[in-house]
């Protein structure tokens, strides 16, 4: 029962806010930080004691169930999602502050229902569940109408294929409540077509070169406290995917589409670290950063093996973490300059030491420096993904590793460095309340940097333990 | 043949009796009543008839019994279909009650009445015979309740309908007429004998009746005239039209291909109607994007939602036809939901249908947006709604009958109408500062427990599919 209660408090709190009238920005940012915390709570109540409950929905065609509980990943990106959204809502700075906060409730608790899914099909409704949050952030808050067009064509086309995979994987299989059972396997001549259906649907979400013209956009768009969860959580829905349902029911189709995968991979990775490299919207270049590390998550997926699938779970949280930190300074940012251009901004660090430090600590971060989570997931996906044979690709890889420190430092020194520019506003420093809002992800970015072992066992066998459930695994 | 009728055969027609009778005390009362006042009390009488029509017609589940000969058949099959156009005519109804006075001309709610009465003839009709009287006992209603109003559209949408209508009635009754050559009978059980699967008569007369149908059910390339009618025809009305009549011809269909074609005929006989179907898909979701009256809107989408309940027969089982009721109900509430809430953005039910009405509607009527916003979703198959679990479940007994290629194009069909739903929603929640045209609220509480239940209904379908069992139709 918590799960299922971790799911409908937030969307049953975000449903009631959006019917409430008034604006009282610090009442409904209390309100939303209040719920928020008590899903973490809920959620490291399940992590410690797990959880399940499962209610019938569907006999025919095939069985279906609303079973809900946590499996060996998807409890570290529900805690993120929990933590993200926590900080997101404390970070709210935008206009209409209800309305805002409402959405990001509804978005964690969409997205929760994706992660705790144990039913196919419950995870296709809550994929589609999911963007729509975002879709009207984007319309009520986005300054271009057509970001949202494109960010609800390229995702939902994802939903709907993703729906037809669904229903046919029902179909061949005769249940759809499956994720996280062991020994599920499908074959037959349709299973090409039903991979293809998921993994399109996860491309476009993760997202993957060529499928990413979309991303930009929308996280340039959308505002700060959002982007920082839909970067920092959604984007792993389709990597999450991947694991728990490319991997688990079609290894051999997954197998046969290595090459591609990998292919795709290894451009997404130099591809967003050179554009990256030349943005001048600050929100863009760790948009580009973000597909850039995907790209290397995706690989390590792919590559079957258990120590770069190891570290492909701590990355995902590692970059979860400081993207969410990264947009929410820039937001701060933003609000503070309203501007995000490097080319308008500089000089900000001499009148904001505390706002320069977090940038400081986030960019460090992502750039991958020892000692933070950042780096542990890249050393260890490079480790696997080098057992796995594959050294020309882990060559490759180390590329844009380099290229994300010249990014994080010319996006850092083009904000806080420089001489202080005349004509840009000047505003306080960061106040505790918004230096409150980043803190738990900077304290978990050093946790986990200095502690990986907290997120795994390290244990060979790791590719059942990926898909295994939680409690029965670890 | 000779028929004995008994007291039984009587009994199956009453909830038909009810709805009729329940007609002639409407014209009363709105005969008695003084000029110009509201409609309430003719709308109180024709929903307590409507009602306890409904509530002796669900008596009759699973009580299986063709009456007069078979002429009339009553069973589940035609309970669930008279329930749904039941519900129906208590959704456009309650319409009538927001509409400006000047549409409510004295005799609408009773010819709706009828109309109604033939649509659930037809949902049991085990005849050609039946079938037509049904058919024509609802179209002759409509016409005279699409004309029902001083506008010149409505004057042109009846007329549109009475020509094209009555072209389709004609193919439909040539095609019975061979089909009556073919077997010497009326009855759709005699069709089912396997002498007549080489009989040219039963091909010829069954693509007729076929095409006839089509023309009901307004698919690619009858589906000209659905737009234009919908359009002009009063917002009640066209709430009945879209619902109803599909209903009730959606019924004839599936009575036909489940029961009466005989083995062999049926698969060969019915690809063209699946190509149709096809088209109708893309072709319907195509045409709302250029739409700007949520009417047309509304008409084009149906045009491809009953290519979608047509891809649920598409394979001929059981389960079928179970998900083509569910989806055909949850259309049903989807359909009043939303024009419940166009109703209540004006008291002039026609303002409230064009889509330019509905900009920035989110900031200033925050409740009926989101209503609205549902209803959209729905039709769009998103989830948390029926038409999500309503696609799943047509997709599934597609892929599981064999007709994949019509699921792939019913996907197809739905990325295509995501973006002239989504277009109106974004309209309603967009920030472009127009001037807001027309802030009218009519008080319509009718109105708003349509809408709200409508809502209630659809969420709870997504949880609760209802799909009942005893549903094949039969013809004896």
């Amino acid at each position: 029962m918590l799960v299922l209660l971790l799911i409908l408090v937030p969307i049953v709190a975000g449903l009631v806010m959006l019917m409430l009238r008034g604006e009282n920005p610090v009442a409904f940012k209390a309100a939303g930080a209040i719920v928020a915390a008590a899903t973490f709570a809920g959620a490291l109540l399940v992590q410690s004691g797990g959880s399940e409950c499962s209610f019938r929905w569907l006999s025919r065609p095939f069985e279906s169930a609303f079973h809900f509980g946590a499996t060996g990943v998807s409890i570290w990106l529900v805690l993120l999602l929990t933590v993200c959204t926590f900080c997101a809502v404390l970070a709210t700075n935008v206009s209409r502050t209800r309305a805002f906060v409402a959405q990001l409730l509804l978005l964690e608790g969409t997205m929760l229902g994706l992660f705790l899914a144990r039913d196919l099909l419950v995870f296709a409704l809550f994929w589609d569940l999911m963007l729509l949050p975002v879709f009207f952030v984007l319309i009520g808050w986005g300054r271009h109408h057509s970001t949202a067009w494109r960010f609800f064509i390229y995702n939902f086309a994802g939903g709907l294929t993703l729906l037809l995979a669904t229903a046919a994987f029902g179909v061949l299989y005769g249940s759809t409540d499956v994720i996280g059972r062991e020994g599920v396997h499908l074959i037959g001549s349709w299973v090409p077509w039903i991979f293809a259906g998921f993994a399109f649907a996860f491309l476009v979400k993760t997202p993957v070169w060529p499928l990413h013209t979309w991303m930009p956009l929308t996280y340039a768009d959308t505002p700060a406290p959002m982007v920082a969860v839909v970067s920092a959580v959604q984007s792993k829905a389709g990597l999450y995917g991947l694991i728990v349902i490319g991997m688990a029911f079609m290894p051999d189709y997954l197998r046969d589409a290595t090459m591609l995968l990998v292919a795709l991979g290894v451009i997404s990775l130099l591809y967003g670290a050179f554009t990256a490299l030349v943005q001048t919207d600050s929100k863009r270049v760790v948009a580009y950063s973000s597909l850039s590390h995907l790209g290397l998550i995706l690989i390590a997926i792919v590559s079957f093996n258990p120590v770069a699938l190891q570290g492909a779970v701590i990355y995902m949280v590692g970059h979860g973490l400081f993207s969410a930190a990264l947009f929410l300074i820039l937001g701060y940012v933003e609000s503070r300059e309203e501007t995000r251009s490097l080319t308008r901004l500089g000089g900000l660090g001499a009148q904001n030491p505390r706002l320069a430090g977090a940038l400081c600590i986030a960019a460090l971060a992502a750039l991958g420096l020892p000692g933070l989570a950042g780096f542990v997931g890249e050393i260890v996906i490079l480790t696997g993904v080098f057992q796995a044979g594959w050294v020309w690709v882990v060559i490759v890889a180390l590329i844009p590793i380099v290229l994300a420190s010249a990014y994080m430092l010319r996006l850092y020194q083009g904000i806080m460095n420089g001489p202080e520019i005349a004509d840009l506003p000047v505003r306080a420093d960061l106040s505790w309340i918004e230096g409150f809002a980043v803190a738990p992800l900077v304290l978990a970015l050093v946790l986990i940097g200095v502690n990986p072992h907290a997120l795994t066992t390290f244990d060979p066998t790791l590719y059942s333990v990926a898909v295994a459930t939680q409690g029965a695994g670890r | 043949m000779n028929i004995t009728v008994t007291g039984a055969d009587w009994n199956a027609l009453a909830p038909l009796t009810i709805v009729a009778v329940t007609a002639l005390v409407v014209l009363l009362a709105d005969l008695l009543s003084p000029k110009n006042a509201n409609r309430y009390v003719a709308i109180g009488i024709a929903l307590a008839g409507v009602i306890a029509a409904a509530v002796d017609c669900a008596g009759a589940y699973g009580h299986d019994y063709a009456a007069f000969g078979g002429a009339f058949i009553v069973g589940g099959f035609s309970v669930v279909f008279q329930e749904i156009i039941l519900i129906c005519a208590v959704g456009s109804i309650v319409l009538y009650g927001t509409t400006g006075k000047a549409a409510q001309i004295p005799g609408a709610i009773a010819l709706m009445l009828w109309s109604t009465c033939g649509a659930m003839l037809m949902a049991g009709a085990g005849s050609l015979m039946t079938i037509f009287l049904g058919l024509e006992l609802l179209s002759l209603a409509l016409y005279c309740l699409c004309g029902l109003s001083d506008r010149r559209t409505a004057r042109e949408a009846a007329f549109k309908y009475l020509i094209l209508s009555s072209t389709a009635s004609g193919f439909l009754l040539y095609g019975m007429a061979l089909l009556f050559g073919a077997s010497g009978s009326v009855a759709l059980a005699d069709l089912v004998s396997p002498a007549l699967a080489s009989n040219p008569l039963l091909w010829v007369g069954g693509g007729m009746f076929l095409i006839g149908i089509a023309f009901k059910l307004s698919l690619v390339p009858f589906h000209t005239w659905s737009p234009d009618v919908y359009e002009g025809a009063p917002l009640p009305v066209t709430a009945f039209m879209s619902v109803a009549t599909k209903a009730a011809t959606l019924a004839v269909f599936a009575r036909f291909i489940y029961a009466a074609l005989p083995a062999g005929v049926d698969r060969r006989l019915l690809l063209p109607v699946w190509i149709v179907a096809a088209i109708s898909m893309i072709a319907g979701n195509v045409g709302m994007l250029a739409q700007r009256d949520l009417k047309r809107l509304i008409a084009y989408s149906g045009i491809a939602q009953v290519g979608y309940i047509l891809t649920a027969l598409a394979g001929g089982t059981p389960l079928g036809l179970r998900y083509a009721i569910y989806y055909i109900a949850a259309y049903t509430f989807m359909n009043l939901g939303a024009f419940a809430v166009a109703s209540l953005l004006s008291d002039d039910a026609e303002q409230g249908s064009t889509l330019a009405n509905y900009r920035g509607l989110g900031h200033r009527r925050p409740v009926a947006a989101a209503l609205m916003t549902f209803f959209l979703l729905a039709m769009a198959g998103l989830p948390p709604t029926a038409g999500f679990l309503g696609k799943i479940l047509i997709l599934s007994t597609s892929v599981d009958a064999g007709y994949a290629w019509l699921g792939g194009v019913l996907i197809v069909g739905t990325a295509i109408s995501l973006y002239p739903y989504a277009k109106v929603i974004f309209a309603m929640y967009a920030r472009d500062g127009h001037a807001h045209p027309h802030d009218v609220r009519p008080v319509a509480p009718l109105a708003w427990i349509s809408a709200v239940a409508c809502f209630v209904l659809v969420l709870l379908m997504t949880f609760y599919p209802l799909t009942p069992s005893n549903v094949l139709p039969l013809v004896r």
